[in-house]
């Protein structure tokens, strides 16, 4: 197990589409956005232009960290039978699927880091010393519901499709999760089909705990139920008889 | 701790107390389509088996059975007494699927040390790697191989972790006429460190040089259980044709090996039971021909006149 684990983690730092899109892209966008927006400015939240969205970013980024090292990555393999491979081997389903869920989790903490030390570096970001480890440990667990939807598109989606979908899936929970562009600007059907989305409810965490509010109720009910339903919807999938049998 | 059924230490013990396998009954329909319709089969530890019949016959529904991807409609199958998601998560099984892959991304060396520590004993590396014949294939990334090179990559995966039972579904299917001696001199080196190999093949005569015994299926059911010699001789319909000449055709009921003879205008078929000593005795006959081919054994038309000859 921590062999399969150990080898799956050094594969994600060396696939190219993680590291330019989350690594390279939110780190690009946030000094894109901050530059273009000016450090001054106040958005909704009420939090300065360059905190507000570097966890925007940080969203961003470990959205899709998590995406690119579940679902296009499992479709792909079940495509071409490395799936049927790990199942004649002593590797439990239970820790393969564990596997991936760490993988995908340990993808999203340098996206989100190095979106941090970007905005610290350019600028000057600060936060108070308990506030750093709170705001990068509640959207880490945050985005775990969204490890877990890519893990049930790479179980359901064939390989043609489960790269194009998860990048729809991204752009749409980006843009309509507010992490483009505030919540505030959009019109207000949109507003409340992004608040429900748990794109929005991560950044809501980290926008919370920047702004020293202490709770951020309807964000972990938002994203509780987006568990609960990922999780559900991963565990039919992974179930799912994938056996082809015609001989 | 609760007392737990008393399992065999090690994979050795596992080896000399049970057999490999034993089907009974076993069964698997998919709605009203039969693939595999009540197969007994049983596998003594340190034999090698071929699990032979056409396309359809249930080859794949066998071993998906037996290694616990599929759960039977009925039957049982055991494993060394296990069932079979017991005996693979306890490795004591190694297999090569006919879709399976490699992972990719990754160099063949790191998925191979990787899939021996999945494994409580596994080959020590330079066997693994002499064994497979790998030796320059382990910087490689395992996405980006030959079909041949792929093949041994798997082959390798199958064995990394010294498995009591090795499980090969048409095994050669990609290979070219060397890269199949090689592969079934490598089989043959694992099965003989007393090693239980079973694999599925449409080949007859691939039954007939690697396996100890040979289990015919047909149509979801066992039809043949025996030595490759008696099996060969039951199913090895293979045919000498050529264009006779000149000469006699009666005389060709008489030639060595001839069952029957067929004609064509002046095309001649002969089904033979041994088509070298036909063709050797056609030479020698006197007899004037020319277009000579030898085909192999007809497996297809073979398993329907057994299926019409059991029914």
């Amino acid at each position: 197990m921590t062999g399969f684990l150990a080898l799956e983690l050094r594969r994600s730092l060396r696939d190219v589409r993680y590291l330019i899109l989350a690594v390279a892209m939110p780190v690009g966008l946030y000094l894109l956005f901050a530059g273009l927006f000016g450090a001054r400015g106040q958005r909704a939240q009420g939090l300065p232009q360059p905190v507000e969205l570097m966890v925007a970013m940080i969203a961003y980024g470990a959205m899709w960290a998590v995406f690119s090292a579940t679902g296009p990555r499992i479709a792909h393999e079940r495509a071409i039978g490395w799936t049927r491979q790990l199942r004649v081997t002593p590797l439990t389903p239970a820790s393969a699927l564990a596997g991936k869920l760490v993988t995908a989790l340990a993808a999203a903490l340098p996206a989100m880091v190095l979106v941090a030390l970007t905005a610290v570096a350019s600028h000057h970001v600060q936060l108070g010393a308990a506030q750093w480890p709170a705001l990068l440990a509640a959207m880490w667990a945050g985005v775990l519901p969204l490890a877990l939807l890519g893990l049930a598109i790479g179980y359901l989606a064939g390989d043609e499709v489960a790269f194009p979908l998860t990048m729809a899936l991204y752009f749409a929970l980006g843009a309509l999760g507010g992490l483009w562009m505030p919540p505030s600007v959009m019109p207000h059907a949109m507003q409340d089909i992004g608040q429900a989305l748990p794109s929005n409810a991560v950044a809501e965490l980290g926008w919370r705990i920047t702004g020293g509010q202490a709770s951020a109720l309807r964000a972990a009910l938002v994203l509780t139920a987006w568990l609960l339903s990922s999780a559900t919807a991963a565990l039919l999938a992974y179930r799912r008889p994938n056996i082809r049998s015609t001989h | 701790m609760p007392a737990a059924p008393p399992e065999p230490a090690t994979a050795q013990q596992a080896s000399e107390d049970r057999p490999a396998v034993r089907a009974t009954g076993l069964a698997k329909s998919y709605g009203p389509t039969v693939a595999l319709a009540g197969l007994d089969l049983h596998v003594a530890a340190g034999e090698t088996v071929a699990l032979l019949g056409p396309n359809g016959a249930g080859k794949t529904t066998t071993i998906g059975l037996l290694l616990g991807l599929l759960t039977p409609s009925r039957g049982q199958v055991r494993v060394y007494g296990r069932p079979p998601a017991q005996a693979v998560a306890g490795g004591l099984v190694g297999a090569m699927l006919q879709d399976a892959g490699l992972m990719p991304g990754v160099r063949v060396g790191e998925l191979l040390a990787m899939v021996r520590g999945l494994y409580p004993e596994p080959l020590p590396f330079g066997d693994l790697v002499g064994l497979a014949d790998l030796g320059s294939l382990l910087g490689r990334r395992a996405g980006r191989l030959s079909g041949g090179q792929a093949q041994r990559v798997r082959f390798a995966a199958a064995i990394a972790g010294d498995p009591m039972l090795l499980v090969l579904d048409e095994p050669t299917a990609a290979m070219d006429v060397q890269a199949r001696r090689n592969f079934w001199r490598q089989i043959h080196a694992f099965a003989s460190r007393g090693r239980t190999v079973l694999f599925a093949t449409h080949y007859l005569h691939e039954a007939d040089d690697a396996a100890d015994r040979v289990v015919v299926i047909a149509g979801g059911r066992k039809v043949a259980d025996g030595p490759p010699a008696a099996i060969k001789a039951r199913f090895g319909d293979q045919q000498v044709r050529f264009t006779l000449l000149h000469g006699s055709p009666a005389r060709l009921a008489a030639l060595d090996g001839v069952r029957t003879v067929e004609h064509d205008h002046s095309r001649v078929t002969l089904h033979s039971t041994d088509t070298d000593a036909t063709v050797r005795s056609l030479a020698g006959s006197g007899l004037a021909w020319s277009g000579l081919e030898v085909g192999g054994p007809d497996l297809e038309t073979s398993f329907l006149r057994l299926l019409g000859e059991g029914s």
